[in-house]
């Protein structure tokens, strides 16, 4: 063989005569799944003894009825088939009890997985991602030396000797260096990383209930529970103490962050009255973007309109939505939101 | 970015002479201005122009006194115009079955529903709601029928060939859900007191029961395979929603390609693709070019028997290229042709075959493996890379 091949079931079908492989009996069973669809999928797995078995035997697949047996029994097991619960505490490579992975449902820091493929991640790997790096790519011509930037550490430059070796003055302006920017290629497309949503209620002073209801307004659109921040220093001009417990945050990651941003791009940003648009000058300069609803457009997410009256009147809070972006300028950001749907008004500043 | 000077000198130094074959035009009316370089730049050059020197200060390029036409390469634009995805993938079997049992293994780790905060007590959306709840006994409705708590919540996993997972069900749960109608009917039994009607096991019938009196229309999805799907109708935008469709025309030779044409006067390849679209396919469409660069380009050359056979072209200004105008009719000897192809972006509209002014007698809207069986096996290596997965 000149080349490489994958050894897959379609690969080893050429040589020998396909057993009674266990793909065949499950799609036998799958009255949903026609036969076609199942068989395509199994077809691109790499070949394995776990394919090749014989499977069940058809009787013990009728059979098969694990509520009816619990149903039907009489007598009560032992505590032990009932309870389950891991370790508590790790106790050593040698124990013989050792706790679960966290994926494993049983382990105790086991978090429901992913429940659904979400459009806007589906969006961005077929369709924007592709979109973007032809925007992004920057055309050297051959024989062309590529622009030579200064240096990012300036050099003491002047006549006395004690120049030679003294440390490195910062950027010009100030001491942050901006982070570096890289070429963007097929692995360097900046994608979202996470969601932070902030809001901060002065209510919260005198009244606990405020807090409460900005936590589940907060744990409704976002669907991640909120977390609360103590105040770092007493302020007497805001009426505020250290240790009052003001604001909220809620960091939204992989699934819910699509879901979210889908639903605010999609649904509460059309129905927002007379809105511009996000300020051209939002940005860290590092490639997160914010942007801040007012209580009023907080109320156009389809989980708080759904019982809007249920919540006390003028205690749904407003918030700051803060974007991060694996992009590391202002412009790489704001041009991946662009593509998401998310409009920029005023002089855009980088 | 611009090649500079030093490049284009550069390049036009190390392949031999600075001619109107070797070198394009703009960049031989810029060499080939000595006025403007002082002395040392000029002896600098490897090799001196062979063409006729021009008067200094002369805005036009040189004319050439050789009878021949130019040698060159006929230079194509070629939009690659593209519809993206507009449904989501089919799941696989393996996530369908995963995404129902992590639902279910959530809801026998969160808190219960608190019915009371979405439903005030007493109101019909609350009898709705308990009526609803008694037969699917879990507040998720994509899930099936399963007690989280109950003494069954053990049970989570469904049996192989199970339908809760499939897409169709879960659209009937949701779409029955919406109707007011619970998750499966009950069975009806005869009931004495009530004339006949009652559901099985329910004590008190009658209560809860809903009644037929206004129906509820509510909107099913739509079907994500097409009418286009089903007919096979290759020239419709709506056919195969959940992939990337490319624009192919059947040129005058007979042969699928992208719509292709000459790049004529000063214009730049983001310009000569909108004309082309304009002029091949008619004005009602929407369209968006996606950057000012090629993703792509292919190359022949004119051979027969193994030697070069270049054709002479006659170039006839176009009339949607100001800048083609400024010379007439102009003839040159063409050894191949370079095809570059820019990204393209279709929202709206529909192509019009009528309007085409190249002679394409057909036009199709494929995806990337009906590509590969339409074109050319070389014209499909240039192209097979740009083209999306999905």
């Amino acid at each position: 063989m000149a080349l490489l091949q994958e050894v897959t079931s379609t690969f080893l079908r050429r040589f020998k005569a396909p057993p009674a492989s266990l793909h065949r009996k499950w799609a036998s069973h799958c009255r949903h799944a026609s036969t076609g669809a199942v068989a395509q999928e199994t077809d691109e797995l790499e070949q394995s003894s776990f394919l090749q078995g014989e499977g069940p035997a058809q009787q013990a697949i009728e059979r098969f009825d694990p509520a009816g047996v619990a149903k039907r029994r009489n007598r009560r097991l032992p505590p032990s088939r009932y309870q389950f619960r891991s370790p508590r505490y790790y106790r050593g490579p040698l124990h013989p009890h050792q706790p679960p992975r966290p994926s494993e449902p049983s382990s105790r820091e086991f978090a429901p997985g992913p429940f659904s493929l979400p459009r806007l991640e589906q969006t961005y790997h077929d369709t924007l991602a592709s979109d973007y790096m032809v925007l992004a790519y920057a055309h050297l011509p051959p024989g062309q030396a590529a622009f030579k930037k200064g240096e990012r550490l300036r050099r003491w430059e002047g006549d006395s000797p004690y120049f030679k070796n003294r440390p490195l003055r910062g950027p010009r302006g100030g001491d942050t260096l901006r982070l570096l920017r890289k070429p963007v290629t097929f692995r360097n497309v900046p994608q979202l990383q996470r969601v932070t949503v902030h809001t901060m209620s002065s209510d919260a002073i005198n009244s606990g209930a405020a807090l409460h209801v900005s936590g589940m307004v907060l744990q409704a659109i976002t669907n991640v529970r909120a977390e609360a921040h103590e105040v770092k220093k007493s302020v007497a001009g805001f009426g505020v103490r250290a240790g009052m417990y003001l604001s909220l945050t809620c960091e939204l990651k992989g699934e819910d962050m699509y879901h979210f941003l889908s639903k605010l791009v999609d649904v509460v940003m059309p129905k927002m009255k007379d809105w511009p648009g996000v300020k051209g000058s939002s940005g860290d300069f590092s490639g997160n973007i914010a942007l801040g609803l007012k209580a009023e457009e907080v109320a156009l997410f389809p989980e708080v309109e759904v019982n809007y009256d249920m919540y006390p009147p003028k205690l749904i809070p407003g918030c700051h939505i803060m974007i991060h972006t694996t992009a590391t300028t202002d412009q790489d950001a704001r041009l991946l939101l662009t593509q998401i749907g998310i409009p920029f008004f005023g002089k855009l500043v980088s | 970015m611009n090649a500079g000077q030093k490049s284009a000198r550069r390049i036009a130094a190390s392949n031999g002479p600075i001619t109107r074959d070797t070198v394009c035009v703009s960049c031989l009316h810029r060499l080939t201005q000595p006025s403007r370089r002082p002395a040392s730049t000029a002896a600098a050059l490897a090799d001196p122009p062979s063409t006729p020197t021009q008067q200094p200060g002369h805005p036009n390029p040189p004319v050439s006194t050789a009878k021949s036409p130019r040698k060159a390469y006929q230079l194509l634009a070629s939009p690659v115009l593209s519809r993206p995805p507009l449904l989501t993938r089919d799941l696989t079997s393996f996530e369908k079955a995963y995404y129902l049992y992590q639902k279910r293994l959530n809801e026998r780790l969160a808190l219960p529903f608190t019915r009371y905060f979405y439903y005030k007590k007493g109101t019909p959306g609350d009898v709705e709601w308990k009526r609803k709840i008694k037969v699917r006994k879990t507040p998720a409705r994509d899930i099936g029928i399963y007690a989280a708590y109950g003494d069954e919540g053990w049970n989570d996993e469904v049996l192989v060939g199970d339908p809760t997972a499939e897409r169709e069900s879960v659209v009937e749960a949701l779409v029955r859900d919406a109707e007011g109608k619970a998750i499966i009917d009950e069975e009806v039994v005869g009931d004495a007191e009530k004339e006949g009607l009652g559901a099985a096991g329910d004590a008190k019938t009658g209560e809860g029961q809903r009644r037929d009196l206004t129906k509820v229309e509510v909107e099913r999805p739509v079907d994500r395979v097409t009418e286009a799907d089903k007919a096979n109708d290759l020239r419709s935008l709506s056919r195969k929603m959940d992939r990337t469709l490319y624009l192919l025309v059947k040129n005058r030779e007979g042969r699928w390609r992208f719509p292709q044409d000459r790049v004529y006067g000063r214009e730049n390849l983001h310009q000569a693709v909108e004309r082309i679209l304009v002029q091949g396919f008619g004005i009602d469409m929407n369209t968006w070019i996606v950057g000012n660069h090629p993703i792509g380009h292919h190359q022949m050359k004119y051979t027969s028997g193994g030697a070069p056979a270049p054709r002479l072209a006659k170039i006839s200004p176009n009339r949607l290229v100001s800048t083609s105008r400024d010379r007439v009719e102009y003839e040159q000897e063409e050894y191949g042709e370079k095809v570059f192809f820019m990204k393209g972006r279709m929202m709206t509209g529909q192509a019009d075959i009528a309007k085409n002014e190249y002679g394409d007698s057909e036009f199709r809207w494929l995806v990337k493996e009906e590509v590969e069986q339409a074109v050319t096996g070389g014209y499909w290596k240039s192209v097979k890379d740009m083209l999306a997965e999905r």
